[in-house]
């Protein structure tokens, strides 16, 4: 194992390294990747190894990356693929899949991957949690001091900024996350919402699962076999019902997601309309996920109903991405002032300008 | 002369908030309507002084004339929305009321070129100030009840058109909007109602003046119709928002007019 030697202020070096999604492919990354339960143990043993003074480990499913603050970058650098191979048991060189990136382009670096705008969805927020996860670890363990607290709690303040004053975190960007965005800004709060489901397939499942997951109050599925539609809303803890009834059950539900494979309307706008006149008030939404359609376009004429079909699910969730790729340039002019404030407080701290190239430690590796 | 620099004052708050607000709407960053809803207050308390002073000089709510009565209309509007706003969680709605605001203060600003400050006033009973605050009041809240309805159909037409634009973000949810949208809608007519009731308890000295009862009793029967069909279910939430901002689109496009023809409900100056 190897020892840091006697730490010389002068000769400090921030530096993070690691493997990202965007060089290494996902059959790679799931051999080194850490669960929640091995990142403490992990995080000392690479502490060791690498020969660094403070350390965070950061594991997600996209990343594992480490930030650490040494003396001996190159040491880091070289270590750091062994320890994978070590820890891990894998006989790999994951050498080649390697970055390290020191000083100044560390500092940047964090900060983008804490704002989402290195994430594989641009503008995505779990990051940010999964990096505040890590660094509680490592603050817990006693493995970081002014360097990577400061660097950190900086990186939050500068994603705080970004998600603020850009719109990189708006819009969502798959089909289920738009049927919720688009459910929220029809009722607001979900959780009074009642969904019915018919047609048990992937997508609706699917779709179903992420409004559930805010919160409304019921599902209920319906399935030509009744078999399959019992064994879905079992597994989304619903209610099955018979394929003849569905439209009585249609008279309380708030929410209507469809993916039959039938081959003509399972709703038309006649149909509709005769429903609507035993409903109250209340506006409908209908998801539409099947091809070719279950519902009538002209449904979507009907006052109080708000029709979606998947394409048109698609088209947003597109738009949006698009949209969050276009802010990353603001976001990068955001982050700048943070990057430099860190970069200055550094200088102060070593007493050498930082980004002069004259110390290795804040020119790029 | 001073008074009216208050209001002055209070319209430059208004235009200001005004464009910011818009300015937020339309922008493609998330900015909060803190900015918004302080250019309103200030303007809100500019206006509130306006009145003070002005109801001191004259010694009467000012409502004598038309100059008054509009800004003291544009003041229940903006009183309707500092209620509203923060209740309701809603303060979005005031980069909706601000440009209105703005318009009628103008409006008043320019008419006020023409009317100087009234003599003394006869004494004409509690019961005419509290019909016409009432009233106008009434009209107020009826009118932030129409933004919000406008706010509604706005969104509406976003979520039906699939077209979500960066004010599709801002604007609350269609479900908050029609629940806002109606309980305003109500406690202005109940207002508007009592404001109204009050005008067969005041002691006429003149010939009755059929111009503004007519016309109250159109603005009356329309938004009477309007909350018994609420009340019963039989108007979609856009039928009732495109009613609610019709109604007052009527009342706005007449309220010059009516008020210039109507006889009775102009102070009589003794001075």
């Amino acid at each position: 194992m190897f020892s840091p030697t006697t730490a010389n202020p002068m000769n400090t070096h921030l530096i993070c390294g690691g493997l990202t999604f965007e060089g290494v492919p996902v059959e790679m990354r799931e051999k080194v990747a850490f669960r929640d339960s091995q990142l403490p143990d992990a995080l000392s043993e690479m502490k060791k190894f690498l020969g660094l003074r403070e350390a965070v480990l950061v594991s997600t499913c996209n990343r594992v990356e480490y930030f650490g603050e040494t003396t001996q970058p190159e040491h880091a650098a070289a270590a750091w693929p062994e320890f994978l191979r070590q820890f891990h048991s894998v006989p790999e060189d994951f050498a080649p899949l390697s970055f390290q990136l020191r000083g100044a382009p560390c500092v940047e670096h964090l900060f983008s991957v804490a704002s989402g705008l290195k994430s594989m969805v641009v503008g995505e927020t779990e990051i940010l949690g999964q990096l505040k996860d890590a660094y509680e670890i490592a603050l817990n363990q006693g493995q970081t001091g002014k360097w990577l607290n400061r660097l950190f709690q900086s990186s939050f303040a500068a994603a705080k900024s970004v998600r603020s004053r850009t719109g990189i975190t708006r819009g969502s960007v798959s089909v289920g996350s738009v049927s919720v965005e688009l459910a929220e800004k029809i009722f607001g709060d979900l959780h009074h919402c009642r969904i019915m489901v018919i047609g048990a397939g992937e997508t609706s499942e699917r779709t179903a699962r992420s409004l559930l997951s805010h919160g409304v109050k019921s599902i209920v599925v319906a399935n030509r076999t009744y078999d399959r539609a019992a064994s879905l809303a079992a597994e989304l803890g619903g209610q099955a019902v018979r394929w003849e009834e569905w439209e009585d059950h249609a008279l309380e539900i708030d929410i209507m997601i469809s993916s039959t494979s039938a081959p003509h309307y399972v709703l038309t706008q006649e149909k509709l309309q005769a429903l609507l006149k035993r409903r109250d008030r209340k506006s409908l939404f209908l998801i539409d996920l099947a091809v070719p359609r279950d519902f009538e376009p002209s449904i979507n004429l009907l006052d109080n109903v708000f029709l979606y079909d998947i394409d048109d699910l698609q088209s947003i969730a597109h738009s949006h991405l698009r949209e969050r790729q276009t802010e990353i340039v603001r976001s990068m002019e955001i982050l700048k002032p943070h990057v430099d404030r860190y970069i200055a407080w550094a200088e102060r701290q070593t007493g050498t300008p930082a980004t002069n190239g004259l110390r290795p430690g804040w020119a790029p590796a | 002369m001073h008074d009216r620099l208050w209001l002055f004052l209070a319209t430059l708050g208004y235009l200001a908030s005004a464009g910011w607000g818009l300015y937020a709407l339309g922008s493609q960053r998330p900015v909060g309507n803190r900015w918004t809803f302080l250019l309103i207050l200030f303007g809100f308390a500019c206006h509130t002084l306006f009145l003070q002073q002005r109801g001191a000089v004259i010694k009467h709510c000012p409502i004598t004339n038309l100059f008054e009565t509009l800004a003291f209309f544009s003041w229940s509007l903006v009183l309707t929305y500092l209620v509203v706003g923060p209740t309701y969680r809603m303060s979005i709605l005031g980069a909706f009321t601000a440009p209105i605001v703005f318009l009628i203060n103008f409006v008043a600003l320019a008419a006020a070129s023409q009317i100087d400050l009234p003599g003394s006033l006869p004494n004409r009973g509690w019961q005419l100030e509290l019909h016409a605050t009432l009233a106008l009041l009434g009209l107020g809240v009826l009118g932030v009840a129409a933004l919000t309805g406008l706010v509604y159909l706005i969104q509406e037409r976003q979520l039906k058109r699939r077209a979500l634009s960066s004010w599709f973000y801002a604007l609350p949810n269609v479900g908050r909007l029609e629940v806002v949208q109606q309980q305003v809608l109500v406690w202005g007519f109940v207002i508007f109602s009592a404001g109204a009731a009050l005008g067969f308890f005041i002691p006429h000295q003149t010939n009755e003046d059929w111009v503004k009862i007519v016309w109250s009793a159109v603005v009356w029967s329309l938004y009477a119709a309007l909350v018994v069909v609420l009340a019963l279910g039989r108007l979609s939430h856009k039928k009732t928002a495109l009613l609610s901002v019709a109604g007052y689109v009527f009342i706005l496009l007449t309220f010059w007019g009516i008020n210039s023809l109507s006889e009775a409900h102009v102070f009589p100056h003794d001075g």
